[in-house]
């Protein structure tokens, strides 16, 4: 078989029936499932025999509504719940029967897509595709199970609440975000957590769960014809939804002005947040986001690691975009030391990001914060497991390819385009400031 | 088919392909895999602080004060020099050992051994790195004060160690005001005492020539000499007369519990992988039966699990089960905790049971192997225990080998229900 990465020009011999090439890019191939629309994605690393699968679903804490916080978590702890085939009852539940043959199993979500995955030996591959494809469409949805798994999450709920820097990550997003879905936690609020049902859980699994809403990745030591022929087995069976899955149509409004938020809760040390609205994840400015969060905070040699941390004012500092489908946030994270204080550190947060609004950043920096990610990339495909994760952000964020493309866009960015969207985004309207102050507590 | 990136070396073992000098007062281990470019790097020597003299405290703050600088260059040359290349390098101190672990391209490996040798050997140690150290490392503390998890782990160290044992935890706030006596002299001196070449373990995993790596570490490391500390430690535990102990932190609705009681084994003694395994049945991973029964069945807690904690070929540890509890199911879930751990004492392990952990433990194992940075964690971690190379391969038919009778029979041995003790954490 050969495939070259230009679909003109793909000469592509044994597929199997059901499935269609679509197009290749950096090692990662994509295909079709026919009858459904279910999009696969395939990532031959030979390095040990071992491989990964993923099931990436585009539904998250985004698409919720007012009342059903939450849904989209307590619905991926339901999938380990089972199906008529895979429960506990029968002795064959999830994690019995995957975690029998040495598989990594678990599940993840978050604001855009929910995740389920089988890092595993690769011979036991078409069990992880088997179960997988068996619970697109039969979990079940006991009553009682929804009852012994909602404490579970409620203690998962109070584990979160017993750390303050969630607790101000939270108060941050929900106060930057007034109308998207953003604004609140993935986990969902708790009262939302103690009422939801099952028939709304059931609502929806039967909305979300189809394969032509759904990407399936297999990344590490495999046959490329077998693993096709398994999924055209294993999945084609199931039918598309018989409804279009729904858009999210909210947009947040442009934010005038300056919001603050302050989080109090027993604890020893201070934090602090200054964060910008910042584009979606497949916008260009968002790679030069990236390469000016490098130069503010990763690494030693960076402007705020140097500025605060070198000089004891912080313990630790870091800058991130969310790189998110819908626009979100630019933020710089800092962990105050015991004699500094919030407003020191926010000013020289701000200071640091006014220099680089004013005079740009130096070719050294854009050239170390390139060659940092570039490493980061390298060691970023030691493993199938890390590829996978990488890969489903990518999924989640709109365009798979923006992991394989991601160090062509880091590469085109420039000096100017990092003072540019330093300028843009980094501007006191649109900026959230979040502190955490601690208390003695009761 | 064939495949597209690498090739898989499938007819030698692992042991065959790890290539293994003893360069100067080095043991180098070197295994190529085929990913292109990165080599993964884990180290470690042993440092051997007094326990019970409270030098940990000091070995922490000098691996700290490791990447401030050398006598050759300052911090942010040495930062310049490894993040210009995306390259790390990381220390940490973990009992008696000092180890280190990093990541490094193919063609910058030469520069980052040679950052490596210099930050172990010829650290700076200046007056005023000193004192951003301590103010970092009192902000550890102060966070390991407002975590649950950190209080409740410290108090059952407390309950079943004493000060001279390598697995006891001093209390945060009493280190605190340890931290405020150190002086950057006894820095200086620790790291003269103590930083040497004893039991000196370098591995090298991924895209790595094991001829060239020999070379470089000839010429960064044959000159490092071995030190001659060798201060007593405790190698058994000495449980404590108490049995419960509760640490109040306001507002963490969440409480974090611990259970565990001493065990009289070493990581090489022949009980060691039937109690792992037996033990991996209770409470090993999401399948098993602490899991199965607390969580999903009575729906009490997020997260459950035992382990065999702090056991080494040199001091033995504890056998230790934790459990993350909401207020107002504290007691029940206490309670269900311990009926699991009697049952599991009194009556053993099936033999389905035996083989379904067999099966899993060994996959696992495979999976593990599956990155250079696994595989290179994996070869330190055995060459510390003192075992071989060939281990790597022998480890999975070990665990297979091991027989329904001798797995009960070690667990009545070496389990007893009743002498656990039980620390809790939290808005209690």
């Amino acid at each position: 078989m050969e495939i070259t990465t230009s679909p003109k020009s793909v000469t592509i011999g044994d597929l199997p029936a059901g499935i269609s090439f679509v197009e290749a890019s950096g090692g990662v191939e994509e295909y079709r499932l026919e009858s459904n629309g279910l999009q696969i994605l395939l990532l031959q690393q030979a390095v040990a025999p071992v491989a990964t699968f993923m099931v990436t679903y585009r539904v998250g804490s985004r698409n919720e509504t007012a009342g059903l916080t939450g849904a989209t978590h307590i619905l991926e702890h339901m999938m380990f719940k089972g199906t008529e085939r895979y429960n506990k009852r029968k002795g064959t539940s999830v994690f019995n029967v995957l975690q029998r043959v040495g598989a990594q199993v678990n599940a993840t979500t978050w604001y855009d897509r929910t995740n389920y995955y089988e890092l595993l030996p690769s011979e036991h591959l078409a069990l992880a595709l088997e179960i997988e494809a068996d619970r697109m469409r039969g979990v079940l949805l006991d009553r009682d199970d929804l009852e012994s798994e909602r404490t579970v999450i409620l203690n998962e709920f109070d584990r979160g609440e017993n750390e303050p820097i969630r607790n101000l990550y939270h108060a941050v997003w929900s106060t930057a975000f007034f109308a998207h879905p953003y604004r609140h936690p993935t986990i969902g609020w708790r009262s939302d957590i103690e009422t939801v049902t099952e028939e709304g859980l059931r609502h929806f699994y039967d909305t979300y769960y189809w394969p032509n809403n759904a990407t399936v990745s297999i990344i590490g030591s495999f046959d490329r014809e077998e693993v096709l022929r398994l999924i055209v087995q294993k999945f084609g069976a199931i039918p598309p939804s018989p409804e279009p899955i729904p858009e999210v149509y909210t947009r947040e409004p442009v934010q005038r002005g300056e919001r603050r938020v302050q989080v109090k809760q027993a604890g020893q040390l201070g934090a602090v947040i200054v964060a910008y609205k910042s584009p979606s994840a497949l916008e260009p400015d968002t790679d030069a986001l990236d390469v000016l969060s490098v130069i503010l905070a990763s690494g030693k040699s960076s402007r705020l690691y140097r500025r605060l941390t070198d000089t004891g004012l912080t313990t630790s500092v870091s800058a991130s975009t969310s790189r998110l489908r819908d626009p979100g946030l630019f933020y710089v994270f800092a962990l105050l030391s015991p004699e500094s204080t919030h407003a020191g550190v926010e000013e020289a947060i701000l200071e640091e990001i006014r220099l680089v609004q004013e005079n740009g950043v130096t070719e050294a920096e854009l050239q170390r914060a390139k060659n940092q990610l570039k490493a980061q990339e390298a060691f970023g495909r030691d493993g199938s497991f890390s590829v996978a994760a990488q890969l489903n952000e990518a999924i989640a964020a709109g365009d798979w390819k923006l992991y394989t493309t991601y160090m062509d866009r880091i590469a085109r960015v420039t000096l100017d385009d990092v003072q540019g969207v330093a300028r843009t985004y980094c501007v006191d309207v649109s900026r959230t400031v979040g502190h955490y102050i601690p208390t003695q507590g009761a | 088919m064939a495949q597209d990136t690498g090739t898989l070396e499938a007819s030698a073992t692992l042991s065959e392909r790890v290539e293994e000098h003893q360069v100067g007062p080095c043991r180098l281990l070197t295994l190529h895999s085929p990913v292109e470019d990165v080599v993964s790097i884990r180290g470690s020597f042993i440092a051997q602080p007094d326990f019970g003299g409270g030098e940990e405290l000091i070995q922490d703050l000098t691996v700290s004060l490791l990447d401030k600088g050398t006598r050759k260059h300052d911090r942010f040359a040495i930062a310049d020099l490894l993040e210009n290349r995306g390259a790390q390098l990381r220390f940490s101190s973990d009992g008696l050992r000092v180890r280190f672990s990093g990541r490094a391209l193919r063609k910058d490996l030469p520069d980052v051994l040679e950052v490596l040798g210099e930050q172990l050997m010829e650290p700076l140690f200046d007056e005023e790195e000193f004192v951003k150290a301590k103010v970092q490392q009192a902000a550890a503390l102060r966070h390991a004060l407002e975590n649950t998890g950190a209080q409740a782990s410290g108090a059952l160290s407390r309950l079943l160690y004493s000060e001279a044992h390598p697995n006891y935890i001093r209390p945060a706030d009493a280190e605190l005001s340890r931290l405020e006596e150190i002086s950057a002299d006894q820095i200086r001196a620790y790291h003269a005492r103590h930083f040497g070449s004893n039991d000196f373990i370098l591995v090298l995993a991924g895209d790595v020539d094991a001829d060239n790596a020999a070379r470089v570490v000839q010429e960064r490391f044959s000159a490092w000499p071995k030190h001659e500390a060798t201060p007593p430690f405790d190698i058994q535990a000495s449980p404590q007369s108490t049995d419960r102990i509760e640490v109040f932190m306001p507002d963490k609705s969440n409480i974090d519990v611990r259970m565990g009681h001493p065990l009289s084994v070493l990581r090489t003694d022949p009980d060691y992988l039937r109690l792992y395994v037996g033990n991996y049945i209770l409470g090993g991973n999401f399948s098993a039966r602490l899991m199965a029964t607390v969580r999903d069945e009575m729906g009490l807690t997020y997260g459950i699990h035992s382990a065999l904690s702090g056991i080494t070929s040199l001091y033995m540890g504890n056998w230790s089960v934790s459990v993350t509890l909401s207020q107002g199911t504290v007691e029940r879930g206490t309670e269900a905790t311990l009926a699991q751990m009697a049952r599991f004492v009194q009556e053993g392990v099936t033999a389905a049971e035996l083989d379904e952990k067999k099966t899993t433990i060994t996959g696992s194992y495979k999976v593990g192997l599956g990155t250079t940075g696994g595989l290179a964690a994996t070869l330190l971690h055995h060459a510390e225990q003192g075992f071989d190379v060939g281990y790597i391969d022998r480890y999975p038919a070990e665990i297979n080998a091991l027989k329904l009778d001798e797995v009960n029979e070690a667990i009545r041995k070496h389990f007893h229900a009743d002498q656990v003790r039980i620390a809790l954490a939290g808005t209690l």
